[in-house]
């Protein structure tokens, strides 16, 4: 029940989360179970690019592409790859049950 | 990354360095406040965690251990760290001041630890999204290009304006002014108001500008519980109503000396601050044509103004140190702490680490790690306020350049006076001539 999304950390450790409610926002998620490098300072307002992730490719369509605004403070960090997105912007629905996600290094 | 930066061809021949003859021998900031980076960078080199005997606070100034500390709000409180600041020594006194004339002494609900600081942040946090923010660019343009036009019509007649007083401050505090819903603002009372907020974390105010801080924070806070009242029965579309009316995560409302410290919180973190950089922005494109060059290059390209406003952010942060204090004993930077030790983090040498930084003094837009700075904070207290002030900033940059010509500065640079304050690094007065472009 619920959906299920994956983490992959920067040390190549994984963490699954199960059982979330549609709605919850990615970044929220990985901080509320301790994933490392989703820090999350800004709280999902899109403002300080510390929940930054890699979208596996297999995810990448139905994730979406950033916005005008994320592009932006995107571009504030390190490492930017195509795949990038900041996490507190992909919002949990059910379509995408089954996320996996790798976390980007840290600033 | 970093790696990268070090092997460019100006490694190791920054023309701009912090770089000075500065000995730490009973060294104080209080001493260097004008031009402090000097110092910052003997303190990083030689005592990264310093006790400033004149301050009686422990200066923190690696880029490394800022960090650590800011992410760590349990060990580093802001709470305590905040509260032995406030009114520097004359507190008792202010407090009963406030209670007896400013309808109660209102603590800073932001400034607290977890939980506590948590339950009051989200309010915050939704209201000045990135998202919301950008829906609000052709009003801030409005109003800047409006100031701009006032500031060139007089410039142009050779006139010496004001690019702090005339231009900065009234801007920032329209905009806040603006969103809180205050449209019968007077502006020279709320930068009046700022001023006598801002000092109490100061670190230089005396007994007889303690009183007359106090009495203007008493009038500040009746103005703001006149708004509260007036909104309480009838709601507006303004985000004082929103305070007013807010249900908060956890089911629970906030009490109404929450609500005063929260706008409070809003109308000066939100102008002094903005201000101080929309101030060195006029004064870098005044004395550093290759900044102004910059500017000019990235003005019609979003991505590149973005990234001049973070390395102006970096270059000169407005904010310079905030306190907090250790909850225990702890080690940091080699230093063992006590407990109840009083931390000055120092923001502003954090920016110019050149551990992080290559050639932190060059002004360089295509810095790899260009949000890596710290001139908003990390961690839990990292400013709520950072998509605001880098969008007045980003419209400023980009109305200045393209309808003001030839900012120069009227006084010498060295006469250029900083406001008296360990927490900012704020031009007071930036006369300038300037030209129509
Ligand atoms: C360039 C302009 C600004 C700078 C440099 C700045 C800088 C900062 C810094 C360094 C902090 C403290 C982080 C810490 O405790 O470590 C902070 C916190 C804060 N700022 Fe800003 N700020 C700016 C503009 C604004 C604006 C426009 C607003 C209001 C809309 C604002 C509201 C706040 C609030 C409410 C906090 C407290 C947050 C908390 O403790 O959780 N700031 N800011
Ligand atoms: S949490 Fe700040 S940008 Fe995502």
């Amino acid at each position: 029940m619920g959906i299920k999304v994956t983490f992959v950390q920067a040390d190549g450790v994984e963490k699954t989360i199960e059982n979330i409610a549609p709605g919850e926002s990615m970044m929220e998620i990985g901080r509320f179970n301790g994933v490392e490098g989703i820090l999350g300072d800004c709280g999902g307002s899109c403002a300080c690019a510390t929940c930054h992730v890699y979208v596996d490719a297999a995810w990448e369509a139905r994730a979406g592409k950033p916005d005008d605004v994320e592009t932006s403070t995107l571009d504030m960090a390190p490492d930017v790859l195509p795949n990038s997105r900041l996490c507190c912007q992909i919002r949990l629905r059910d379509e995408l049950d089954g996320l996996r996600v790798t976390v980007a290094p840290s600033f | 990354m970093e790696q990268a930066q070090a092997a460019s061809p100006s490694a190791g021949k920054c023309p701009f360095t912090g770089q000075g003859a500065a000995s730490l021998e009973g060294a104080s900031l209080k001493d260097v406040m004008a031009h402090p980076n000097a110092f910052y960078q003997t303190l990083r080199s030689e005592a990264p965690v310093y006790f400033d005997a004149k301050l009686n606070m422990w200066l923190v100034s690696r880029y490394d251990d800022i960090v650590t500390v800011l992410r760590d709000p349990q060990t580093y409180s802001d709470k305590h760290g905040y509260a032995a600041m406030y009114a520097n020594g004359y507190f008792e006194e202010f407090k009963q001041i406030l209670e007896r004339d400013g309808g109660g002494f209102f603590a800073d609900a932001i400034k607290d630890d977890p939980p506590g600081h948590t339950r009051v942040r989200r309010l915050l946090e939704n209201a000045f999204t990135a998202h919301r923010v950008a829906t609000l660019e052709p009003g801030i343009t409005r109003i800047i290009v409006e100031l701009i036009e006032k500031l060139v019509e007089k410039g142009a007649s050779g006139q010496v304006v004001d690019g702090v007083k005339d231009f900065a401050i009234p801007l920032t505090i329209r905009v806040i002014c603006e969103q809180l819903g205050l449209a019968e603002f007077n502006a020279d009372k709320i930068q009046a108001w700022s001023g006598a907020v801002t000092a109490q974390i100061s670190k230089m105010q005396d007994r007889e500008q303690m009183l007359g801080n106090a009495a203007q924070i008493c009038d500040l806070q009746n103005f703001i519980i006149g708004e509260m009242k007036a909104r309480q029965d009838q709601p507006r579309e303004d985000m004082i109503s929103d305070i007013v009316h807010a249900k908060l995560d956890d089911g629970s409302v906030l009490e109404f000396g929450e609500a005063v410290s929260l706008i409070r919180a809003l109308i000066i973190a939100g102008n002094d601050t903005t201000a101080t950089a929309i101030g060195n922005l006029m004064f870098v494109l005044a004395t550093r044509p290759e900044v102004a060059k910059a500017l000019q290059d990235s003005v019609d390209d979003d991505r590149l103004l973005n990234r001049f406003v973070e390395e102006l952010l970096r270059i000169e942060p407005p904010v310079r140190g905030l306190a907090k204090m250790t909850t225990r004993e702890v080690e940091l930077g080699g230093v063992k702490l006590p407990a109840h030790a009083h931390l000055l983090v120092l923001y502003a040498s954090g920016n110019d680490d050149e551990t992080q930084f290559a050639c932190p003094r060059n002004f360089d837009i295509n810095r790899a790690n260009i949000g890596k700075h710290v001139a908003f904070g990390v961690g839990v207290h990292r400013c709520v306020g950072a998509s605001l002030s880098r969008m007045e900033i980003k419209v400023a940059a980009r109305e200045i350049s393209r309808r003001i010509a030839d900012i120069k500065l009227a006084i010498p640079a060295e006469q250029i006076a900083y406001l008296p304050t360990v927490a900012t690094r704020q031009i007071e007065r930036l006369p300038i001539t300037i030209k129509r472009r």
